[in-house]
């Protein structure tokens, strides 16, 4: 029996690379041996993005992208079908989860440069995911139909009238319709449900192939790689299988049980996963009295409301995203991670990481003076973050990084 | 390291600048706004039992006797209130359903046109199914106890939480008249305490707007029909979501089970980790 196993394994390795691909990226794939728990994000937006897959697909059988039908046909998944309200919840909460370990995870990187050389395309790529992120949050945003969704894509869709010249037909072009409507909802169902994740999963894949070629980084910024063993494994590194794997599958647990937490007991996430408005159908004469951004965007619609001009607050906000894409050539260290750079980037990251953290709380409440000031100050504290790195990040004095982990 | 280290540490130029600006963002941003329950102030909290099913029976009775004259349940079905309710079908249907037609697979579509109700009230009576999840528990609950009489109003009424609102106040007759009223209120002193005059006495000010009932003018007491709106809130409550408490109540199973897994692959992941440490 075992015999024919092994033959039949035989059969299918010489003509498919398993075991190849198995050793390469997994059992003999050498990981830092010392890590920190900021490098478990990664690990769980790649649950996330299958949790939102498999629920998704389960959400697409009972969901109707017309637009007489979207809205109570969620209803319908919430009430009519079997654990239709498990599916849904699983979705709702998925993808807040999703931009909160993005966001960790990113965040990581900035903590220990895992953009720096020659790791330039892993960022990139990851880059590339969380702007699809954007993109695809947005656009599953809308197909419950309800006001916010209505409303919320009426403001997003009416920035690409700001553009000069081509923005009118653009606007009329994304939206199908001269207001939007149950065309608006089908094509953004098509997009959201096939085009989209097509790109991210290509994304995905190229993040990982790319990391797995440069190797992964370490809270130290020591390139493992300078001390090898005889048979040219890396000194301080372990197996990927099974030991990150493992490691990651305790991440994965705690992950888990406040995922379940927030689906079983707070899926609305007190308004800001799913916003009260959006529990009435979308209705084109009535503007909801506050229209607001899930928590997710917030940050950047703080931004576009901080600009007075709509074109440049729609310049503002695509610049903002855009600058990540170059960070790896703005940081001139000679070190990666936080704990041997000066003392400018710990200002600076801290800065950064407060401004972004007040602009996303400024773009779910609504305007006063203040705020509007506020959220000037902030903008300007997140851009100068990334303008300034050249200079901060060259000049400070750097502490010396060990050799091993 | 000692506490008084910790504060030493706490308090270097870096965190001192990160904690200001903290103090400096909250201070400015968090100006107040108005609550969504209006003129009444802030909304009566309502906590909800969606496991007490005598008060779920009696809500889903109130509503449809008061409220279901007007406002629909769209998204519901009859047949899944009767079950989830744990009132007999036959009972349910006899007693609670008006129109002999219906089968308990139908939607509690209402029993008045948009169109007419629209011309009647101005405004369409809206479906009530997702109340509970747009406006909040809390605001139902402020929103049918803050009727008063208002004599410039179309129905004689106006209401606290909702200004202007189109509704009549149907449960009037059991509610009684309530009214707006004013009250002599303590003066409050600039160190917080009640001001007083020479004699020792409270000094106090008229302050109006206060909510009160004509005694014995509705046929129930102030706290019966506290108890009859807790009812019926509690019904929208489940009626806007009606598996929350097969949720809350499975959610405990899956989170032990989470606690589990993360245990034993604690577990597991310390025995491989001695490989290399």
């Amino acid at each position: 029996m075992s015999e024919m196993v092994g033959k039949l394994f035989g059969w299918v390795n010489s003509r498919l690379p398993i075991a190849n691909t198995f050793e390469r990226h997994l059992s003999k794939h050498p990981v830092p041996s010392k890590v920190n728990f900021w490098y478990l994000f990664g690990a769980l937006a790649s649950v996330v993005l299958i949790i939102q897959i498999v629920s998704g697909i389960w959400l697409i059988m009972p969901y109707s992208n017309t637009e007489e039908e979207a809205f109570s046909s969620i209803e319908y998944i919430m009430r009519d079908v079997d654990y239709g309200w498990v599916i849904r919840y699983m979705h709702t909460t998925g993808a807040s989860m999703f931009f909160a370990v993005v966001y960790l995870h990113m965040f990581r990187g900035l903590l220990y440069g895992s953009y720096q050389k020659p790791k330039e395309l892993v960022w990139i790529f990851g880059c590339a995911i969380y702007l699809a992120m954007m993109a695809e949050g947005f656009l599953g945003y809308v197909l419950p139909y309800g006001q916010m969704s209505y409303w919320g894509a009426q403001v997003i869709i009416s920035l690409f009238g700001a553009i000069p010249y081509i923005g009118e037909s653009l606007e009329l072009w994304v939206r199908g319709d001269y207001y939007i409507s149950g065309i608006t909802v089908s094509r953004f169902f098509a997009l959201h449900v096939v085009a989209l994740p097509l790109v991210l999963i290509a994304l995905v894949f190229l993040h990982l192939v790319a990391l797995h070629e440069v190797g992964a980084g370490n809270p130290e910024g020591v390139d493992i790689e300078e001390y090898l063993d005889d048979d040219g494994v890396p000194l301080d590194s372990v197996p990927f299988f099974p030991y990150k794997v493992l490691n990651a599958l305790v991440g994965i647990g705690v992950f888990m049980t406040v995922f379940a937490i927030i689906m079983f007991f707070f899926p609305e996430g007190g308004g800001y996963f799913i916003e009260m408005a959006n529990f009435e159908e979308a209705n084109p004469l009535v503007t909801p009295e506050h229209i607001a951004p899930v928590w997710y965007y917030s940050p950047y619609y703080a931004m576009l409301r901080a600009v007075p001009d709509k074109l440049g607050g729609l310049i503002v906000m695509g610049s903002a995203v855009a600058i990540l894409f170059v960070v790896p050539w703005l940081d001139r260290s000679k070190v990666a991670s936080i704990r041997y750079k000066g003392i400018y980037s710990k200002i600076a990251l801290a800065f950064f990481g407060i401004s972004f953290l007040t602009l996303g709380y400024l773009g779910t409440v609504g305007v006063t003076e203040v705020r509007k000031t506020m959220s000037v100050i902030c903008t300007v504290i997140y851009f100068a973050f990334f303008l300034l790195m050249p200079f901060y990040t060259k000049y400070e004095k750097t502490k010396e990084v060990p050799k091993r982990l | 390291m000692s506490i008084k280290n910790n504060f030493k540490k706490g308090l270097n130029i870096r965190n001192l600048i990160i904690f200001s600006t903290l103090i400096f963002c909250i201070n400015n941003i968090s100006a107040a706004e108005g609550g969504p329950c209006k003129d009444y102030g802030k909304c009566d909290e309502f906590k909800y039992s969606l496991n007490d099913m005598a008060s779920l029976q009696r809500g889903a009775s109130t509503f449809l006797n008061y409220c279901y004259g007007c406002h629909s349940l769209q998204y519901s079905r009859w047949g899944r209130v009767a079950t989830d309710l744990q009132i007999p079908e036959e009972l349910f249907f006899e007693n609670l359903v008006f129109d002999k037609s219906i089968k308990p697979g139908d939607l509690m579509t209402g029993s008045m046109s948009k169109e007419k109700s629209a011309q009647w009230f101005g405004v369409a009576p809206p479906d009530l199914t997702l109340v509970s999840r747009v406006r909040g528990d809390d605001w139902i609950y402020s929103y049918l106890r803050a009727y008063y009489e208002d004599s410039s109003k179309q129905y004689g009424v106006n209401n606290l939480v909702y200004p202007g609102t189109a509704m009549p106040n149907v449960l009037v007759a059991l509610q009684g008249n309530q009214k707006l009223v004013c009250k002599d209120i303590p003066v409050i002193a600039n160190n917080g305490g009640e001001k007083r005059d020479e004699l020792g006495k409270t000094i106090t000010k008229e302050k109006c707007g206060y909510l009160k009932v004509e005694e014995s003018s509705g046929e129930l007491t102030k706290d019966e029909f506290d108890e009859l709106i807790y009812d019926l809130t509690n019904f929208l409550v489940y009626v806007g979501e009606p598996a929350k408490a097969t949720r809350e109540r499975m959610g405990w199973y899956v989170i032990f089970y989470f606690l589990i897994f993360t245990a034993l692959s604690a577990l597991l992941y310390r025995e491989y980790h001695k490989d290399y440490h």
